[in-house]
């Protein structure tokens, strides 16, 4: 009889087991509604950027339009540093935020209720997928991210023109990527909410999150990178490290509407 | 006693398809892709790219071999992937030095031949493909090459109903994207297996050398086989062999790829298998015969700073070495690989 039982036990327990769906957990429920909105700017976080019909002028002076504005984010996290919570959204997933779309600038996510006064991600695309073959969704090489001929995503592009380019067309263009442990541009970036206050994200309510990207910084600080001098940047290296580093800096968190 | 035997037998079969079931993935449908196995060559090490995210099926590999060959995958329509890689040149290009493509243009470098690419663990004389999936992009979006881009293609694609059969016979659902397209292809060029030589028949002990023959190989192994490593022929290194910069090309090979000086000149060892029927030999093609191949190592080797320690001052080879050797590099003809019909154009 006890042998019996034990059949049925362990049988029942594969079959249980094999249930992808059962949750077992039913107390931390990602239920509270996020809306992360991007929003490109120039100079100052409330000068919205325009493309092609405005002309922008960099720390150096320098007169620029902007044609193309995209980078890639994922592993975006809420971070309360007053307990050290964190809380992944966002499934792993990779998000390709292109400015010049308007469906692309605004991810639905769901977080565990909680207060929270910060969110990190990582801009960029992580050298494992780099190198993993044909991706599709975000990471989609028709996307227009991905060098083919030295294989490796673009993970950030600004491009536009300059009167002052060397460039055919006045044309700039930076594209920078690089994932190989010298030449990687990945960056973890963390930003505090507004004031570094706490927000109470609630059961069932949303929060909207609007964060500025400015195309200002891509420029200068810590590194000076004039468009007279480099008019393209298309390869992995130490330019493209110095204006990733410009651009790790360019999110401000600007407002956030709490449901 | 028999009927508690039966019940029990019976509840435990019961039981146990259920949880067969509840463990199975489910594949909407009963007449799913077939699986086809991929077949190491009995000597060959295990491959670089193992089809382990990209399953082998007949499906799969029929569709590749479809996209293969068809002109639609370029700008103008001419130039299929079988354009440069022609089966009985072993998927190389026959008489041409650099292989060329959209708007007369020719390209950096000589075309390679495409067979046991799985064993290699970055593709392109420089290495700058680090995935077999991903390497179509690079003819396919190569101005001088099949000047595609890769939305046109798809959307090309889509307008095909045989495709939309095809993509849904080997994945399950009409949808076309890049990434079904890639793997498909890599199915078929990953697929393309060298390993039914008279070398490997010698191997197996079902064919056997010819003396004149079995003098080159002795040969070959005392003065090649540390590079071209067997079985494969080539150990899948980047080596400067000494060969003069064309002013011209001006190409450095590796270091455009690791922006290292190190790697400057430096180039893929290609394999030797079906050396005689892949001419012109070398990055650019530029020795139209086996015998000036070889008379570069006994005569023609550069120094530079990057040249190879094992070809810095040159390979002796007497005449006779040199007839003896292509004598040997001859049994690396894979006859029947060049005329396999599996691999040719589909009707």
């Amino acid at each position: 009889m006890l042998t019996k039982i034990m059949i049925l036990a362990i049988l029942l327990a594969g079959v249980i087991s094999c249930q992808k769906e059962l949750k077992f957990d039913p107390v931390d429920e990602p239920d509270h509604n996020i809306v992360l909105r991007f929003k490109p700017v120039v100079q100052f976080d409330s000068v919205e950027m325009k493309f092609d019909t405005v002309t922008y002028k960099n720390f150096f002076k320098e007169a620029f339009t902007v044609k193309a504005f995209k980078f890639y984010i994922h592993g975006i996290e809420f971070i309360n540093t007053d307990s050290n919570k964190t809380y992944p959204i966002g499934n792993e997933k990779y998000f390709l935020v292109d400015f010049a779309d308007s469906n692309s600038i605004k991810l639905k996510l769901t977080v565990l209720p909680y207060k929270y006064n910060r969110i990190a991600f990582t801009l960029g695309v992580d050298s494992a997928l780099n190198v993993s073959g044909a991706q599709t969704d975000a990471l989609d090489p028709a996307k227009g991210m991905f060098w083919t001929w030295n294989t490796g995503y673009i993970m950030a592009k600004l491009e536009g023109t300059s009167p002052v380019s060397t460039a055919p067309s006045k044309m700039f263009e930076y594209h920078i990527g690089g994932f190989k442990q010298a030449e990687s541009v990945i960056k973890r970036v963390t930003l505090l909410f507004p004031f570094g206050e706490n927000v109470d994200m609630k059961s069932g309510k949303t929060t909207e999150i609007n964060v500025t990207a400015d195309a200002y910084d891509w420029f200068n600080s810590p590194h000076d990178i004039k468009i007279s001098a480099n008019a393209a940047v298309m390869t992995p290296g130490v330019l493209a490290q110095q204006i990733a580093e410009n651009y790790s800096k360019m999110f401000t968190v600007v407002e956030i509407i709490n449901d | 006693m028999t009927i508690r035997w039966t019940i029990r037998i019976a509840l435990f079969l019961i039981l146990g398809t259920v949880w067969i079931q509840a463990c199975k993935k489910s594949n909407g449908g009963s007449n799913g892709p077939t699986p086809i196995s991929f077949q190491i060559p009995a000597g060959f090490p295990a491959p670089q790219y193992a089809f382990t995210s990209n399953p082998l099926t007949a499906e799969g590999f029929e569709l590749g071999r479809k996209l293969f060959y068809d002109g639609r995958l370029s700008k103008d329509g001419n130039f299929p992937c079988a354009s440069c890689h022609q089966q009985f040149a072993a998927f190389a290009t026959y008489d041409h030095n650099l292989s060329h493509g959209f708007d007369n243009q020719f390209t950096l470098r000589n075309a390679p031949p495409l067979f046991n690419v799985v064993w290699q663990k970055q593709t392109h004389w420089d290495g700058g493909i680090n995935n077999l999936e991903v390497q179509p992009l690079a003819p396919l979006t190569a101005p001088n090459e099949m000047a595609e881009d890769i939305n046109n293609v798809i959307s090309k694609l889509n307008q095909d109903a045989t495709y939309k059969q095809l993509f849904k016979a080997a994945y399950g659902d009409e949808t076309i994207n890049s990434q079904r397209m890639l793997l498909a292809l890599t199915q078929f060029v990953g697929s393309l297996v060298s390993a039914d030589s008279k070398y490997d028949r010698v191997k197996k002990g079902t064919a056997s050398f010819t003396p004149q023959e079995q003098l080159g190989y002795t040969l070959f192994q005392a003065k090649c086989t540390s590079c071209h490593t067997e079985p494969l022929f080539t150990d899948n290194s980047f080596r400067n062999t000494g060969l003069a910069v064309d002013p011209t090309i001006n190409d450095k090979g590796r270091m455009r790829i690791t922006n290292n000086r190190a790697d400057s000149l430096k180039f893929k060892v290609p394999s030797l298998r079906n050396v005689a029927v892949t001419f012109p030999y070398g990055h650019d093609g530029r020795f139209i015969s086996i015998n000036q191949a070889l008379e570069h190592y006994n005569s023609g080797v550069q120094v530079s700073a990057t040249v190879d320690p094992l070809v810095k001052n040159g390979i002796p080879l007497s005449a006779n070495d040199k007839v003896y050797l292509q004598l040997f590099l001859r049994t690396l003809t894979d006859s029947v690989f060049i005329k396999d019909p599996r691999f040719g154009p589909p009707e």
